[in-house]
């Protein structure tokens, strides 16, 4: 709080917050500061903490009561644990047989490798849906004037409202109906029509503050609008494409209700897996605890490129959520 | 020729027929077509089955029943508890992120070392797939193995280790502190963005007129984050109203509905009794609440963005 205004009256009344100016004061914030950091900073990373060192614990030690803080021997049973299952679940134990001479049997069933390849197809799938059609849209939406656009923009962000769990009853009816049940497109259609809106409206913020003297340039250098949408604006909109797919992205990556409802166990994807197994008999937690950090890589990898787009990105898609 | 000129002459020889004031519609079809048919059309379903008896394993044999569900809603045995339980789930979850959150977006405003990593580090509950999340803390409250018994225990809280996510009067409790740490790191994201887009000028202007912190925090702070701050606390309400994944994975529910909300309560009466005309009406009823919160959400959202 360093100022350097010679006003009396602001000097005498900052000088009143001792909390502020003294040096007692000083200490005492400093002190109240750390304490608050340390307690908020324990109950946000425990959690974590808990989660990593249990993947690195034996099945033994885990079952050990008092539970030990770290661990006793650093194991890596848990990763391979689920490197081992995924093999042999994926029907690979053949080939690494052969390659390796390494003969895979396994103890649990979990087929993290199938799992987190159906995520990744749904998850990309549903992202490029929702990033090629709503920034197409969210261009004449930004460009154009027309009858109906208000209410265009306003059942746009409608859907965006409602939450998964109120309609997937109607969902499963309409997927059976279009004989599309335990399938991965279901998935992708559903996660794409559940982003599209977000995206129509994070890129019509892009187009709508896109300087006019930069699409004059290009339509004096004789390009149509469609070729200076693709050569001028998209190149340009980059980031926010970039951004807007991630999104997507990291929605069907996480979803757990039709995921859970819309497909059976062999087609299922990451958040239903995980859930079955942590919710099987006898769970070997520090399997789980292996496996979730193994998914949660992509997503913190996705969240550490996009961090400048977060707040945008989190408000706007929060009716999303 | 490039893929654009040809994307383009055929996207010109297929439309040529059609005038001028309808082309412009065409790039926004697709969207409405997969949001028509994915989300808003499920919506109006879910209305409509709401005055219907129906069950998920007779999809066609439905039968109008006028509001008789929505009767069934205020005679169920369980709706007072689950009723109950979402209230709790959003005031105190609600609260008590908004609370967390404001002072971790405070502390992360101030000049500390390692801010920037720190809050990166600080989001990963809110990015971390979700079951992942709801994961640890099951094993963390969880039966034999579970910390933070044995933690109650080393700070003399309690004598032996009690059973709380299978015990009727505790079990809604892990859940909501599952989804407050979940929670209050976005609301520590909004606080910091707030902080840091209030003009530096204006605290130097008020030091000037000889304001102390106190009122800095009170006449300035507040009044400047005043609508990021109610579009943080509508979004709290929001997710929490809607939570499932914490409840569910942590819970299932139970025992009994002892920790059940009103989403747990449609997946239950849908996908366990297959009572689809009565989950209508509970997702109707659910519809309404986030209307309401919806709607306001929106107001504020347009004022903070005409605002920056």
């Amino acid at each position: 709080m360093a100022t350097q205004d010679s006003d009396p009256t602001a000097e005498f009344r900052k000088n009143q917050s001792w909390l502020y100016d003294s040096k007692a004061g000083g200490y005492v914030r400093k002190t109240a500061i750390g304490l608050l950091t340390l307690v908020i900073g324990v109950f946000v990373l425990f959690p974590l903490y808990w989660m990593v060192v249990t993947a690195f614990k034996t099945t033994a030690e885990i079952q050990q009561i008092p539970p030990t803080v770290f661990p006793e021997d650093f194991s890596l049973e848990g990763f391979r644990l689920v490197i081992e299952s995924s093999i042999q679940a994926g029907g690979y134990a053949g080939l690494v047989q052969n390659l390796f001479g390494i003969t895979v049997t396994s103890a649990i069933d979990i087929n993290l490798l199938g799992l987190v390849v159906s995520s990744l197809k749904v998850a990309v799938g549903a992202g490029v849906i929702a990033v090629v059609l709503g920034t197409g849209a969210s261009y004449v939406l930004s460009r154009r004037e027309f009858r109906g656009k208000n209410l265009l923009m306003s059942l746009l962000l409608a859907s965006l409202m409602f939450p998964g769990t109120a309609i997937m009853v109607p969902e499963w009816e309409l997927i059976s109906w279009l004989g599309l049940f335990n399938t991965h497109l279901a998935l992708i259609l559903i996660y794409g029509a559940m982003t599209a809106p977000f995206v129509v409206w994070l890129m019509k913020g892009f187009f709508d503050d896109f300087p006019d003297s930069i699409i004059e340039a290009s339509r004096i250098d004789q390009c149509t609008p469609f070729e200076t949408f693709w050569y001028v604006l998209v190149p340009m909109a980059r980031n926010s494409l970039i951004a807007s797919f991630i999104f997507a992205f990291l929605l069907a990556w996480n979803e757990l209700v039709f995921a859970l409802t819309l497909l059976d166990n062999s087609k299922f994807t990451v958040p239903p897996g995980l859930l079955t197994f942590v919710q099987g008999f006898n769970t070997q937690w520090n399997v789980v605890a292996a496996a979730s950090i193994i998914v949660s890589i992509p997503v913190l990898a996705g969240l550490a490129y996009i961090q400048r787009y977060f707040v945008q990105g989190l408000t706007g898609g929060a009716i999303k959520g | 020729m490039s893929y654009v000129d040809q994307a383009q002459s055929s996207y010109e020889n297929a439309t040529k027929h059609i005038p001028e004031g309808v082309k412009v519609y065409l790039p926004i079809l697709p969207v409405m077509a997969l949001v028509g048919v994915f989300i808003l059309y499920p919506i109006a379903q879910a209305i409509y089955s709401s005055f219907f008896a129906k069950s998920l394993l007779r999809p066609d044999q439905a039968e109008f029943v006028g509001v008789a569900n929505y009767v069934e809603i205020w005679t169920d045995p369980d709706i007072h508890q689950v009723l109950w339980n979402t209230f709790v789930w959003v005031t105190v979850g609600s609260l008590a992120a908004i609370v967390l959150g404001f002072l971790m977006g405070w502390l992360l405003d101030e000049k500390l070392p390692y801010t920037s990593v720190a809050s990166a580090i600080v989001l990963i509950p809110w990015v971390l797939p979700r079951v992942v999340g709801a994961s640890i803390w099951q094993f963390m409250f969880g039966g034999s193995q579970g910390i933070v018994n044995e933690l109650l225990v080393q700070m003399g809280l309690i004598d032996e280790y009690i059973v709380m996510l299978g015990s009727s009067d505790l079990s809604l409790w892990p859940p909501i502190i599952g989804m407050i740490w979940r929670l209050a790191p976005l609301f520590a994201l909004l606080t910091l963005t707030s902080l840091q887009g209030i003009d530096e000028h204006l605290y130097e202007a008020a030091r000037m007129d000889g304001a102390t912190p106190w009122e800095q925090f009170r006449y300035i702070t507040i009044p400047m984050m005043k609508y990021n701050l109610a579009i943080g606390f509508l979004l709290m309400l929001i997710y929490n109203v809607r939570n499932f994944s914490m409840v569910w994975v942590m819970t299932k529910g139970g025992p009994g509905v002892s920790s059940s909300t009103l989403p747990v309560m449609i997946y239950r009466a849908a996908f366990i009794d297959f009572e689809v005309g009565f989950a209508s009406a509970l997702s109707v009823m659910l519809f309404v609440v986030l209307l309401v919160f919806s709607y306001y959400y929106i107001q504020f959202y347009d004022k903070v963005q005409g605002e920056m």
